[in-house]
């Protein structure tokens, strides 16, 4: 059982708050993923968990006991460090065991055996001779998870684990610390900055921006219903496209172009008329501009292609307003590998009513997000 | 490449040489010649007859009848017990000093407790604190209020190999810990800046002790800077002059150290031995030499480390 609670904490270094009124509560054997920029006080959520930090207000309980002033020995609780902080003079045996000398219950012989029971789940039993030193990354990774689990803690907690892997590892090892943590059964939570590694690795994810609590949901559920703008951009690759505005009549304009909403919208929105507009670059469509003005649509515009940034499986394209002297691009669309589009192409950029988000543009609250029917028949088949 | 031609390039020689070049290698010398003149006169004045001293240059050596090896030999046995008492006092004064100063620099480092800033304040204090200030107050102290060399007297009189005026060391070894250990904490507490906080996170997560985490993780880890920090250490207290002088008092007495007795050596009413005193500091350099030698590879590793 490891069941982690996070009640109104609050932690102040000095004049600055690193992590506020933060309400958490994670369940048993679930991953959940904290995410955010850096400084966003994901670490030291992290760490209070740990028993590194102390909160300054608030209570954390484990299993429902209250930890805000247990050693982190008494918690129970296993830490893997960006950095692995392995024990440099130690033995791989030697690391890993260095946790069992202080769990009762062992004799001499079964840490011993127990050392050698993780380093053959981790694939690392020929090692366990080896100095830290004379590993590659990849190797001292799962002797930091080593550490980690030859306790058979309450919980794991992974403090950007795969920060320092090269990319083709980074993905590898996502997918097995996952296997492990579904093996292992044990409430993990796991810190990073990326994104990718969020959606991928979360059973869910919590998002904090500058020490506050932005959303915690399922990975499609941020997505799809960001609960407010910093949620929408921070997650999805390449980021969303976010138009700002003011509301005129039934109309949304912005410096660049004019969108008029339908009668559904204009509710959703209630009186604010500062707004912003998010449209994901995978929900714009792209057609080829015929050279009449007139034939274009409710919700289209003709835009010039700046960049196009090929990935082979799709294509990152960059618009700017056409006839625009400025070098800033308005939105950024993706397209399919195959369409290949050339700069200085103008194209018709038409944005889906269906698809749009529309974010309060004081507060940045979500006040509409896309609509979801196509979503959820898909899901059904 | 123009290394593995067989023929020898000329040309290329010449082009090497330039008058910057050439400047270099004479300020080389020059400062070669500086550092070093100074020691092969000592060397060679040590093995000089008094005549010799007189009749050549101080660094020409002198061969045939102008060299000796009986200034040495002179030396050797006037220092002999001395060397004792030095090696007595700066092992043990040194070893502790630099296990306390490794221990206070973890505390104050590593360890999160009230009140740490103004400790390093009292230790940074501690290394400004002039010798010459403490000197009466201290002689008072192990004289007057706490005699303890005269209590231990007794005690070292009944281990073997030990005489009983080697009590007269122990206040001077609690002192020269005493006064080594600011200086020594600042050392180690840079190195231990440096080592990755995770560390001792990771160690206390596995549940190791403030205790625990010393013994078997920062302990380990600082050899390096032991090594440097115990040459650095051994070569101030084995060359102490200061406190030796106000709590030995004097050259003739048994427990004596090395550095006490060699102002007084080849110095008499009839001038002084040149030969003799040279001697003397030869072999009086020698132990923190041969340390050094010892342990060269600890140290150099121990300052890149520090600086990296």
């Amino acid at each position: 059982m490891g069941r982690i609670e996070l009640d109104d904490v609050t932690k102040r270094f000095g004049p600055e708050t690193a992590v506020e009124d933060l309400n958490l509560d994670i369940e048993d054997e679930e991953f959940l993923v904290l995410v955010g920029p850096s400084g966003c006080g994901k670490s030291t959520t992290l760490r209070m968990i740990a028993g590194l930090e102390t909160p300054t207000e608030g209570d954390v309980y484990i299993d429902g006991d209250h930890m805000n002033y247990r050693v982190p020995q008494n918690r129970d609780i296993a830490m893997v460090f960006q950095d692995y902080a392995l024990y440099p003079h130690m033995t791989v045996r030697g690391n890993i065991g260095f946790g069992l000398e202080e769990e009762k219950g062992y004799t001499k012989a079964e840490r011993g055996e127990r050392v050698e029971e993780v380093a053959e789940m981790l694939g690392i039993s020929e090692l366990l001779d080896r100095k830290p030193d004379e590993l590659s990354g990849g190797q001292q990774q799962r002797v930091a998870l080593g550490r980690a689990i030859v306790r058979s803690p309450e919980a794991f907690l992974m403090d950007e684990p795969l920060a320092n892997l090269d990319a083709k590892l980074r993905s590898e090892m996502r997918a097995e610390l996952q296997n492990l943590q579904e093996m292992l059964e044990v409430t993990t939570v796991y810190v990073t900055h990326n994104q990718t590694e969020a959606m991928t690795m979360g059973d869910r994810i919590a998002v904090l921006d500058d020490g506050r609590l932005q959303q915690v949901g399922e990975p499609l559920e941020l997505y799809h219903e960001p609960a407010n703008r910093f949620v929408a951009g921070f997650i999805g690759e390449p980021m969303m496209n976010f138009l700002e505005g003011e509301l005129d009549g039934g109309t949304l304009v912005t410096p660049y172009l004019d969108y008029s909403l339908d009668d559904d919208l204009r509710s959703a929105v209630g009186d604010a008329t500062a707004l912003t507009l998010g449209i994901r670059p995978e929900d714009i469509e792209l057609e080829e501009f015929g050279g009449d003005p007139g034939s274009l649509g409710d919700h289209e515009y003709v835009m010039n292609v700046t960049v196009v940034e090929p990935h082979g499986n799709q294509n990152v394209v960059h618009l700017n307003h056409a006839g625009a002297e400025d070098e800033f691009d308005v939105l950024q669309a993706v397209t399919g590998g195959m369409e290949m589009l050339t700069v200085d192409e103008e194209v018709v950029v038409s944005i889906d009513p269906d698809l749009i988000h529309l974010f309060d543009g004081q507060s940045g609250q979500a006040l509409h997000n896309r609509r979801m029917e196509a979503e959820t028949e898909l899901t059904q088949i | 490449m123009s290394q593995s031609r067989p023929t020898f390039d000329t040309a290329s020689l010449v082009e090497d040489v330039s008058l910057t070049r050439i400047a270099q290698y004479i300020l080389v010398v020059v400062f070669i010649g500086f550092f070093l003149v100074p020691l092969e006169a000592g060397f060679v004045t040590a093995l000089k007859t008094n005549e010799a001293v007189a009749r050549s240059l101080p660094f020409v050596p002198s061969l045939g009848d102008g060299f000796t090896l009986e200034n040495l030999e002179f030396a050797f046995n006037q220092l002999r017990d001395s060397f004792v008492n030095s090696l007595l006092l700066a092992l043990p004064a040194t070893i502790v000093n630099v296990l306390l100063a490794s221990m206070a620099a973890y505390g104050l480092t590593m360890v999160n407790w009230r009140g740490q800033l103004g400790f390093l304040i009292l230790f940074l204090i501690g290394i400004f604190v002039p010798y010459q200030a403490v000197i009466v107050p201290l002689a008072d102290f192990w004289n007057n209020i706490f005699p303890i060399a005269e209590m231990l007297a007794p005690t070292f009189a009944a281990i073997p190999l030990l005489a009983e005026y080697h009590s007269d060391l122990v206040p001077l070894i609690i002192t020269d810990i005493a006064y080594g250990i600011p200086i020594c904490t600042i050392l180690f507490r840079s190195y231990y800046n440096s080592l990755p906080e995770s560390l001792v996170e990771a160690a206390k997560i596995d549940g190791a002790s403030i205790a625990k985490i010393y013994r078997r993780i920062i302990l380990p880890i600082s050899k390096p800077m032991f090594g440097v920090v115990f040459i650095y250490q051994f070569t101030q207290i084995y060359n102490e002059f200061l406190f030796a002088f106000t709590l030995i008092v004097a050259a003739d007495a048994p427990a004596a150290p090395v550095t006490l007795l060699i102002p007084s050596l080849g110095a008499s009413t009839s001038g002084i031995n040149y030969g003799i005193r040279m001697s003397a500091a030869i072999l009086a350099a020698l132990p923190t030499i041969l340390l050094y030698v010892a342990f060269a590879e600890q140290f150099a590793k121990g300052l890149r480390t520090e600086s990296g």
